[in-house]
């Protein structure tokens, strides 16, 4: 394998003009070992610039290419694949140097030094990049372009709705027996036992009735949302406390107590709750307004410990107060309780006033929304964490709010934790969509920077199979561990704690990361 | 002669970790040179090795850079390279290197006021503790 790399360090973006000497770096990087060519250019994504870089590349039979742009999160990702058409260069020996944010604007003030830590840099950079190797990513087909959604509430109908728009075939899974409007096929009494397979193709194993059935599909959709049923509580006892649906139902049938409403965050005042979240704030206030709207004579009190109403319903905190609704904030040490002489008021502790209220009531309803139970079978069956508040767990945030860490199974509503209507209905919405963009493609695409073992290495610990978060590694029939590439996302963590140093992943082994860090070591700046 | 500059090697995670120092670079921030980058898909993909090697080949002190423990984007990269940072400061106890030269710390992309502060940390110890000498020199 022939080793000639290109450098190309775009002037412009890249800032470097301004505190490096360019012309320098080329020096630097011309006289390293197997670089081929090194230019610098005005505007790298500009399509002249673009095939004089290609020309260049061309003629110096450049084989790899490292690429100093403005940032890797900016524009490069269109650079790779215009260099990876034209100059026919593999895609993994392609890297970027990110001068501008680690060295350019951080250390602007001390130029000296800047253009020593940039010189080094590049020569690591280089050594880095002469080890790399080239690698292929594989696909295969989806077998169906299935989206399972399970439950069919709020979230779990507007996804249905969004993904079919798209050109989905959709599935809704639906425990219960009630009418579904939704289009796609709706399967009622139906509950999900096991999951296989990776993002694309799933297999999915489905209880309808008595039946078992098993279910091909590409992509999930949980939408299980919360538990409805009764909570328990010394204020479900004490005052007949209902969950805030109820309160929703009542007022869309037009039964408004006049005695007074109170809304309350938790039947169980006095039990430790996680954070402002675990309430359908919105959905309270809302309530509120609409009961002071068409009962005027209807006194509403709204009890909390924290509030928090998400983005623009946040308005409707001054169109309640407008109407006449109350909010009396509580400390957990002083609970609202049912007054012991007359069991028609709720004495509650004003923490700020310091004032102790008496309300009558004509009934109680509260906020919360207990975490589902069948959200341990999903987790089970799907393999995603669970929060230590019992819902489903999502992903870090930079996979975005609905994704779950599971590569193809998306989350939405209050199977995370308690969601108002309109926010359920939103999630739904998004998760659709990302649903059918993920399906839409009909490909799965794998490989490339994965895990790979070397079986004479491997003394079948099971420590890979044990750490990997998305159960990649598995014991093979040949009793040494195996990496399945279409779940493999490319972390290294099984790499790191191999005891046997028997896994690598690739274009960051042992060998390259400790090799870059040397050279960088050696720079003196 | 000049003042001998400290070396510090950082590992650093693709995904929270490089974009906090991306950022901190953005958002104006300054700080010292001394900070040496070295990318990694994600901290759990740091061995006690590299770490190792690392103030073998030179380093004064070196940090490891990942995703906050719960927003992690391979879910528990983060935790798994602060339990092998953890292991490495035991080890280098029993050797008779300070195990403050080696730290973990945890960032999400948003927290451009945190690279700062970590890079003044490390190379505060760097210069405190200077370069590890031999073991044979020490009393």
């Amino acid at each position: 394998m022939k080793r000639r790399i290109q450098v190309v360090i775009c002037r412009v973006c890249s800032g470097a003009a301004n505190v490096l000497d360019v012309e320098k770096l080329l020096r630097v990087a011309n006289e390293a070992p197997y670089v081929g060519s090194a230019i610098a250019v005005n505007y790298a994504c500009n399509a002249k610039t673009i095939a004089q870089i290609v020309e260049e590349a061309k003629s110096r039979e450049v084989d790899r290419m490292l690429i100093i742009p403005c940032s890797k999160s900016d524009v490069s990702p269109a650079l790779f694949q215009a260099y990876k058409k034209k100059a026919k260069i593999n895609e993994f020996l392609m890297e970027t140097v990110d001068l501008v944010g680690e060295i350019v604007l951080p250390h602007r003030d001390n130029p000296a030094r800047a253009q020593a830590k940039a010189e080094s840099k590049l020569l690591a950079a280089i050594t880095r990049m002469a080890m790399l190797e080239p690698l292929q990513k594989s696909s295969e087909k989806m077998r169906t372009k299935n989206v399972v959604i399970i439950g069919a509430g709020v979230a779990g109908v507007e996804a249905a709705r969004q993904a079919t728009q798209a050109g989905m075939h959709t599935i809704l899974i639906e425990k219960s027996d009630k009418e579904v409007k939704a289009p796609g096929v709706v399967m009622p009494k139906t509950r999900l036992v096991s999951a296989k397979g990776h993002a694309g193709n799933f297999i999915l194993t489905i209880e309808a009735g008595e039946k078992r059935e098993t279910l091909e599909c590409a992509a999930v959709v949980i939408a299980s949302g919360g538990d409805w049923s009764d909570a328990k509580g010394p204020l479900v006892q004490a005052c007949g406390a209902k969950p805030l649906y109820r309160l929703v139902q009542e007022i869309g049938e037009g039964i408004i107590s006049r005695e007074g409403v109170v809304i309350v965050d938790t039947p169980d005042p006095k039990a430790d709750i996680t954070s402002a979240q675990d309430f359908a704030w919105e959905d309270a206030i809302q309530s509120a307004i609409e009961i002071r709207k068409k009962s005027p004579e209807t006194e509403v009190y709204l009890l909390f410990q924290e509030m928090r109403a998400l983005g623009l319903d946040e308005l409707s905190y001054r169109d309640a107060a407008d109407l006449g609704v109350r909010f009396v904030r509580y400390d957990k040490k002083r609970p609202p309780h049912a007054d012991p002489k007359d069991k028609s008021k709720i004495v509650v502790i004003d923490s700020v006033q310091g004032q102790t209220l008496s309300i009558p009531y004509g009934g109680v309803y509260y906020a919360s929304i207990a975490p589902n139970p069948d959200n341990v079978s999903i987790s089970e069956a799907l393999r995603i964490p669970m929060t230590e508040s019992g819902g489903l767990r999502r992903g870090s945030m930079q996979k975005g709010p609905i994704a779950t860490p599971r590569p193809g199974v998306l989350v939405c509503g209050s199977a995370q934790f308690p969601r108002s209507e309109n926010i359920s209905r939103l999630e739904g919405r998004a998760a659709g969509a990302l649903a059918a963009q993920l399906v839409s493609t009909g490909i799965v695409e794998f490989g490339g920077s994965v895990a790979e073992v070397t079986p004479d290495k491997c003394s079948a610990c099971l420590t890979c199979v044990r750490t990997c978060p998305f159960e990649a590694p598995f014991i093979g029939n040949a009793g040494k561990a195996e990496i399945q590439l279409q779940l493999c996302q490319g972390c290294g963590m099984c790499v790191g704690i191999c005891p046997s140093k028997a896994i690598e992943l690739h274009n960051y082994t042992d060998d390259q990361l400790s090799t870059e860090t040397a050279s960088y070591i050696g720079g003196d700046f | 002669m000049a003042e001998r500059e400290p070396k510090v090697v950082g590992y650093c995670c693709e995904k929270h970790g490089i974009e906090c120092v991306n950022l901190a670079a953005r958002s104006g921030k300054q700080y010292d040179a001394s900070i040496r980058l070295v990318r990694v898909p994600c901290t759990g993909r740091v061995d006690g090795m590299h770490i190792l090697r690392a103030l073998e080949d030179g380093a004064d002190a070196v940090f490891v850079l990942g995703c906050l423990e719960k927003n992690c984007y391979y879910d528990t990269g983060s935790i798994e390279g602060r339990k092998r940072v953890d292991y490495v400061k035991s080890m280098l106890s029993q050797v008779g290197i300070e195990p403050e030269r080696v730290e973990m710390f945890n960032a999400s992309s948003s927290m451009a006021w945190k690279f700062p502060e970590i890079v003044s940390t490390m190379t505060d110890v760097a210069k405190r503790l200077g370069p590890i000498e031999p073991r044979g020199d020490r009393q």
